[in-house]
């Protein structure tokens, strides 16, 4: 018998992760039930303070906010991506289809996020067009809101939806739905009764991969969002870097963690339930 | 090329609490063209990497000409094995394929080009030596696998169910001429199928596995003429299995057996049996002549059963009938060889009685099981 | 077979429009003269503005090359090993590897980049270009070990044994069965992480320090500075330059695999 150098070869990666992972992920969580230092850091004692400061109405405000956006971004983009997967899968000349969605995301992110600011800032193209047609006698600010996030959101993710939907589509098996239809159902009826059913796991993945990303976001909030819109991310970073709360900011990454734990581990279930 | 004698000894292993393979023990003759026959998770991989030195053993030993090689790696064994998938190297071309074992020994271009034209003659590939693997045919992929495990000129060559990826054509073709191989190089060839007709065809001995113990060794004539046991009997082609007692000993070699289903008849004892005890027959559907009505002029010796046809199946050659005895839960599958259809033979239809008879010789003795 | 219907397409065509819009904005806007977004005649100035009179970004912009081709090159060892490992062998704790790598990919960006700054920090590591390396090359890994493994698992790991049966040692086996296979997925998975890496904003936002700072973090400050022209006339290079990246890869890609 030879000897197993599988340990060896994962002996590096297994090093790396649990170096830079692991412990950073733990010691985090542990931040998150110590008193606050001074100035950053921590006192290393016990405490709850950081939980109960998260009861605090601002931190629940700005919660509610988050999720409403991930939300209503999610299901927006989730809606527009299965008929988009739906026609690309279904056209003769897919990838060229696929490549007019890719092409667009070889800019850098944000850069992405900067084309937005450049259209609807108070400055940008829509205000002088609005104003040069004399719909509009004044700037107005379009950005640094709730709408504006989901859009911007919406802009920089929505690939995420539409790559798993398209990869479920495109292995779906298109003579059931003419089965459908031949029995009787309407096409509209055909795709929802027939089609849906089979492409759960893209659309569950699809819901994922915008969901986390989006409940997690910082930087679009940042850059187009107000100080009423903010998100989880922005208020880590202020507790990081400006208020120096670091048990705060370590148990909102805690959170924020938590909830894209159980989306996943909803995800996986639903997938291991598929097949059976 | 040099080969050697292969012997397992009280070979056991174990996955955790599952049994792959149970206290076996047999000997592989030198040269020998030997198969593991049983059907898929019997063990038979299992055994076959022991001896390659893939897996080590839970128990038990492993001699090459009496010297114990569970210590060595695959490579100190002068033993070679051809996978199931071929396993090729896909980045290599057949002629670097064939010359790998050679290459890492160092050995010098010149006799690394001579061996491989050698090898590659051998399984009639000498064209092919530039194409990469996926450019070849499941035929072919086999042969280079061959000629790259003959080439560190082992004295024994494992062969896991090599034919299984290809067509039953080819595979035909593929078994004749691994067995002319075999002549050729005159190694030990140790071969797992679990393909009967592969493994009978070929071999010299053949060992049948199940659910990791062995059933049975022999030629292929004796296993399935004369099969140990019911398993044995049931998965070496097609058989009809009847259960019941010995009741009387004519003599020697005769005796009078009963089963309820089909009353009494005549057996021949291919083994020692107590009076009174279990026992089962098998008798084998080609041995079984069928007749319209009652024929007059029946040869002595034989069990005559009457019948009606129950189904049957025509395939050219011969037909296969179900003939359902009165009272009995299963019906007898009987052969008839269509050697002259047009002729002589008496038309036999659906829903016809018919009577059935064999040779007392022609039944054997199984241990129920 | 049934055609798409209208809706879709009308979908289909609403969403790569709103995807192209933007940029083709950015795109014309970079060749006008003026500062506003009102177009008033064509001028190259802005590419001459971002050639010849912004050396922060430039400077940045080396930044995050430097730790592009480190981090990528760092990670694809360590996850071209893992994956060789993963793949084609069994031992202890294989699972909760396995479990550990997927970490880095579903977990937000943000987690990472706050835990690993708050152990940068406990350590007493100075943020630089050192720390920003580490964390690159951490989020690199997964994806690298993901690329190379799909290709592995094309292959059957009978011809690792068939190596070993035919007399090759580890070393052997390793240089010349392992990696010549899993070339296509080890430049791969090398392009995939240089480019994660150039693209990184999030992350390295927690751990770069003062002189550190990447493209995307110099272009988020420029962002938040107010608009600039010579923004409009960077990502179109941007752009130009990923296509021709992306398709000189593409062949040299595509020569791998037929190989
Ligand atoms: N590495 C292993 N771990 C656990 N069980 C195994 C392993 N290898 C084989 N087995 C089990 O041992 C039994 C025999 O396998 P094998 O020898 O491959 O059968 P076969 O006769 O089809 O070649 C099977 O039930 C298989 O599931
Ligand atoms: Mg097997």
């Amino acid at each position: 018998m030879r000897k197993n150098y599988g340990p060896i070869y994962v002996a590096p990666i297994a090093f790396w992760l649990i170096a830079f992972l692991s412990v950073p992920l733990l010691i985090t969580l542990s931040y998150s039930f110590m008193e606050k230092g001074l100035y950053g850091g921590v006192e290393l004692k016990f405490s709850l303070a950081a939980y109960k400061s998260l009861l605090n109405t601002a931190v629940l405000k700005v919660l509610l906010n988050t999720i409403v956006i991930a939300v209503a971004s999610t299901a927006i983009m989730v809606a527009l991506a299965l008929p988009t997967a739906y026609y690309i899968a279904r056209s003769p000349v897919k990838n060229l289809l696929l490549m007019l969605i890719i092409i667009p995301f070889w800019t850098n992110f944000l850069i992405r996020i900067y084309a937005w600011i450049a259209i609807l800032g108070s400055n940008g193209l829509l205000n002088s067009f609005l104003i040069s047609t004399g719909l509009l006698d004044e700037h107005i600010q379009f950005l640094y809101n709730r709408y504006a996030i989901i859009l911007v959101i919406i802009y920089t993710t929505i690939p995420f939806a539409i790559f798993p939907l398209y990869s479920t589509i495109e292995k779906f098996d298109f003579s059931l739905i003419e089965a459908a239809m031949d029995l009787g159902a309407s096409k509209f009826r055909a795709l929802w009764l027939v089609m849906i059913p089979n492409i759960r796991s893209g659309i569950t993945t699809a819901i994922l991969f915008t969901f986390i990303p989006t409940f997690g976001n910082f930087a679009v909030p940042q850059l187009v969002g107000g100080t009423d819109s903010w998100m989880l991310g922005n208020l880590i970073v202020r507790e990081l870097n400006i208020t120096r709360n670091w048990p705060l900011a370590s148990s909102i990454s805690v959170v924020l963690t938590s909830v894209t734990m159980i989306g996943v581990l909803f995800f996986m279930r639903s997938q291991s339930k598929k097949e059976l | 090329m040099k080969s050697s004698q292969v012997t397992i000894e009280n070979v056991s292993k174990r996955f955790g609490d599952f049994v792959a393979l149970n206290n076996t023990s047999l000997t592989i003759s030198k040269g020998g063209f030997y198969s593991l026959l049983g059907p898929s998770g019997c063990g038979k991989t299992t055994l076959l990497r022991i001896i390659g030195g893939f897996e080590m053993p839970s128990e038990g030993a492993v001699y090459f000409d009496g010297v114990n090689v569970l210590p060595l790696p695959p490579n100190k064994r002068h033993v070679n094995t051809i996978f199931q998938s071929y396993a090729l190297f896909p980045h290599l071309t057949v002629f670097e394929n064939v010359a790998f074992p050679l290459r890492l020994k160092k050995v010098a271009n010149a006799e690394i080009k001579r061996a491989v034209e050698e090898n590659l003659a051998l399984v009639k590939m000498e064209t092919e030596s530039k194409k990469y693997p996926r450019q070849l045919s499941g035929g072919q992929k086999q042969r280079i696998a061959i000629a790259r495990a003959l080439i560190n000129q082992p004295q024994v060559l494992l062969l896991d169910e090599p034919l299984s990826a290809l067509d039953a054509k080819l595979r035909q073709h593929m078994l004749l001429e691994l067995d002319a191989i075999h002549d050729k190089v005159g190694i030990t060839f140790i071969y797992v199928t679990h393909d009967q007709a592969e493994a009978l065809s070929v071999s010299d001995q053949v060992c049948v596995l199940n659910k990791g113990q062995i059933q049975q060794i022999g030629t292929p004539a004796e296993i399935y003429e004369s099969p140990a046991n019911e398993f044995v009997a049931r998965f070496i082609g097609e058989t009809n299995y009847i259960r019941g007692k010995v009741v009387a000993v004519t003599d020697a070699e005769n005796a009078v057996f009963e089963s309820p289903e089909y009353g009494k008849f005549n057996i021949w004892l291919d083994k020692k049996v107590q009076l009174g005890s279990s026992v089962a027959l098998t008798v084998r559907p080609e041995k079984i002549r069928i007749a319209p009505g009652k024929p007059s002029n029946l040869p002595p010796d034989v069990n005559v059963l009457r019948g009606t046809v129950e189904d049957m199946i025509y395939t050219g050659f011969q037909t296969k009938y179900f003939v359902r005895v009165n009272g009995a839960k299963e019906p007898l599958i009987v052969f008839r060889q269509h050697v002259q259809y047009f002729m002589d033979e008496k038309p036999i239809n659906w829903k016809d009685e018919v009577s059935v008879w064999w040779d007392t010789k022609d039944s054997f003795m199984v241990e129920v099981n | 077979m049934s055609k798409p219907g209208k809706f879709s397409l009308g979908v289909f065509l609403l969403v790569t429009l709103f995807l192209h819009i933007p940029l083709v904005i950015l795109f014309i806007s970079s060749f006008n003269s003026s500062k506003s977004m009102r177009w008033e005649g064509f001028s190259l100035k802005w590419y001459h503005e971002l050639f010849y009179n912004s050396q922060p970004l430039w400077h940045s912009f080396y930044n995050s090359i430097i730790i592009a081709i480190s981090s990528a090159v760092t990670a694809t060892i360590i996850g071209s090993l893992g994956a060789i490992g993963l793949c084609w062998y069994n031992f202890k704790m294989k699972k909760a590897i396995q479990t550990l790598t997927f970490f880095p990919i579903i977990l937000p960006e943000i987690i990472i980049g706050v835990s690993i700054l708050i152990f940068f920090n406990k350590i007493g590591l100075n943020l630089s270009l050192l720390t920003v390396f580490l964390a690159h090359v951490t989020f690199n890994i997964p994806f690298v070990l993901m690329t190379v493994m799909a290709r592995l698992e094309e292959f059957d790991f009978s011809i690792v044994e068939a190596a070993y049966d035919l007399g090759a040692s580890e070393l052997d086996m390793l240089l010349r069965i392992l990696l010549p296979i899993a070339m296509p997925g080890i430049i791969a998975g090398l392009l995939l992480a240089v480019t994660l890496s150039l693209e990184d904003f999030v992350i390295t936002f927690f751990v770069a320090g003062p002189g550190s700072s990447t493209l995307p973090l110099h272009i988020f400050s420029m962002i938040r500075f107010g608009v600039s022209p010579a923004l409009n006339a960077l990502s179109v290079v941007i752009i130009v330059g990923t296509a021709l990246l992306a398709w000189s890869t593409k062949n040299l890609y595509s020569s791998l695999l037929k190989r």
